[in-house]
């Protein structure tokens, strides 16, 4: 069966800038990938390329066997920087993505509802983003990518700017939504728990320009819950990411005090 | 301690003065007092007075004549505002979005916002004749420039994730400026609008002073002209009233419908 997901030697250059190179990556119907590298290094930019919204300088990246020009259909981000528009209720917010997929009323009001419901949301369909916390304003963003059931969901460092806590009922909530509706994940990180829990992948960019360093297989059994967190195979791989991303900047630190 | 202290401090001073609406009143009728002496100590008998003032004030206010000149200001100034924030709004959008529109017109715009509306109202009446067009086209030109220019500040302002969402959701171009660009850019029109407003009553007083056309400018420079100041001090009050009922109906707007823009 074909990848849905297929980068072959991706690079970006920001005139004369190259972010990275060489990038190759493919990714299942049903597979979960996570992106980490240390901050700078285009994790970011390579998620929005395969999004659409960037165009790469050097490679190719296809999804479901087409060549990637612009954003399409059936693929839904995530942002960092959650995205909401402050003019729009969390259901207005909710109801974009289906309203500009041309979703009748009917359609609309009942998906933008059930998604609202699966975030935990329900009940502040109403309110405006500035009224609910990060968690719950990341919890819109989240619904409002879900909502068009897309066949390929990127997420942005999508619990980056929220609090701990939060982060960890949420990382818990996407993995059971997930099992619900497996999709072709891909995602961006800085957290390799994070990385390790959620990911069939992980992807370590490295260098400069950054290119893939070492791709992890994590193999830890689905569904992914609290347990898997005792997990010996949890504990060694996180170790060994933590290690290799580590390594540099422990080099670099060593340099400086010494 | 101290804060403790300092709410003591403000609660005290809450409760020990005059509370402001007291002050305002108070302030008022100082106002009025020194208005009403100093105009019958040295004024002869014509000059606007506050009893005067008092004493016309309705039967202007109830005479069709005043009626009739008052909506025909208003009307202007209401149409030539509407004609503004369309042709406006749809300039300044694209002057801040498309670098082109920006670079051709930006000197145009920043120099005719800057021109004196009174300076080209020669060439208006030239232009439009001694009618009613030449109050509204003077509307137009005195209003049209500064909701441009903050139409064209809110457009550039649009947060760049805002446009971001939309291009990865596949908006077309016509949704992206209903559902992002302009709610983004509203409270900048907002802005836009309560100063073209001030500057849409002033157009229309000027215009109808030169052109002498009927209306409240019209109204006071005959009135003054006939000794009747407190006749025409009636018309000036409309022109305040309105002026401070537009900033008030704004700012209800805004906190009605737009409770969001106060947070960054």
């Amino acid at each position: 069966m074909k990848p849905r997901i297929e980068v072959r030697g991706a690079g970006i250059r920001f005139g004369a800038l190259q972010v990275f190179r060489g990038i190759d990556l493919e990714v299942g119907e049903r597979e979960v990938v996570a992106i980490v590298g240390p901050s700078g290094c285009g994790k970011t930019t390579l998620l929005r390329c395969i999004n659409g919204l960037i165009p790469l300088t050097e490679g190719e990246i296809t999804i479901e066997g087409e060549p990637l020009a612009a954003p399409r259909e059936g693929v839904a981000m995530v942002f960092q920087h959650f995205g909401l528009f402050p003019w729009k209720t969390v259901f207005q917010n909710v109801a974009y993505g289906l309203r500009l997929a041309g979703a009748s009323r009917a359609e609309i009001a009942d998906k933008a509802q059930k998604f609202i419901d699966v975030v935990g949301l329900t009940g502040f369909e109403n309110y405006y983003p500035y009224q609910i916390s990060g968690g719950m304003q990341q919890r819109c963003g989240l619904a409002r990518a879900l909502s068009v059931a897309p066949r390929v969901l990127l997420m942005d460092e999508p619990f980056g700017a929220v609090d701990a806590q939060t982060r960890e009922i949420l990382q818990f909530e996407l993995l059971s939504i997930w099992e619900t509706r497996p999709t072709s994940m891909v995602f961006v990180t800085h957290a390799i728990d994070e990385a390790v829990l959620m990911g069939d992948r992980v992807l370590v960019l490295k260098g400069s320009p950054s290119a893939v360093h070492e791709v992890v297989d994590v193999q830890l059994p689905r569904p992914r819950n609290r347990a898997t967190l005792l997990h010996p195979r949890f504990a060694e791989l996180r170790e060994h990411v933590w290690q290799t991303l580590m390594a540099d900047a422990r080099k670099a630190e060593f340099k400086v005090t010494q | 301690m101290t804060t403790a202290l300092a709410s003591l401090a403000v609660a005290q001073d809450r409760q020990g003065g005059p509370s402001p609406l007291a002050l305002k009143a108070g302030a008022g009728i100082v106002l009025f007092a020194l208005w009403e002496i100093t105009v019958r100590a040295l004024a002869p008998e014509y000059v606007a007075r506050p009893s005067g003032i008092a004493k016309v004030f309705f039967s202007v206010l109830t005479d069709a004549g005043f009626l009739e000149v008052a909506a025909a200001t208003l009307r202007a100034v209401v149409q030539g505002l509407a004609i503004s924030v369309v042709a406006g709004t749809a300039v300044g959008l694209m002057m801040g979005r498309v670098s082109v529109v920006e670079h051709g017109l930006r000197y145009y715009v920043n120099s005719l916002f800057a021109t004196p509306m009174v300076a080209i109202l020669p060439l208006v009446t030239l232009w439009f004749g001694y009618s009613a067009d030449t109050r509204l086209a003077v509307v137009v030109f005195a209003s049209f420039f500064s909701l441009a220019i903050n139409a064209a500040d809110g457009a550039r302002s649009v947060p760049p994730e805002f446009l971001e969402v939309a291009r990865s959701f596949r908006a077309r171009p016509l949704s992206t400026i209903f559902d992002v660009l302009l709610p983004s850019s509203l409270p900048y029109l907002l802005a836009g609008l309560r100063l073209a407003a001030g500057r849409a009553l002033v157009g229309a007083v000027v215009a109808e002073f030169f052109v002498s056309i009927p209306g409240l400018g019209y109204y006071i420079l005959y009135n003054s002209r006939a000794f009747k100041h407190n006749e025409a001090f009636v018309a000036v009050i409309v022109l305040v009233a309105a002026g401070v009922g537009f900033e008030a109906s704004i700012k209800w707007l805004m906190r009605r419908y737009m409770p969001w823009s106060r947070r960054g």
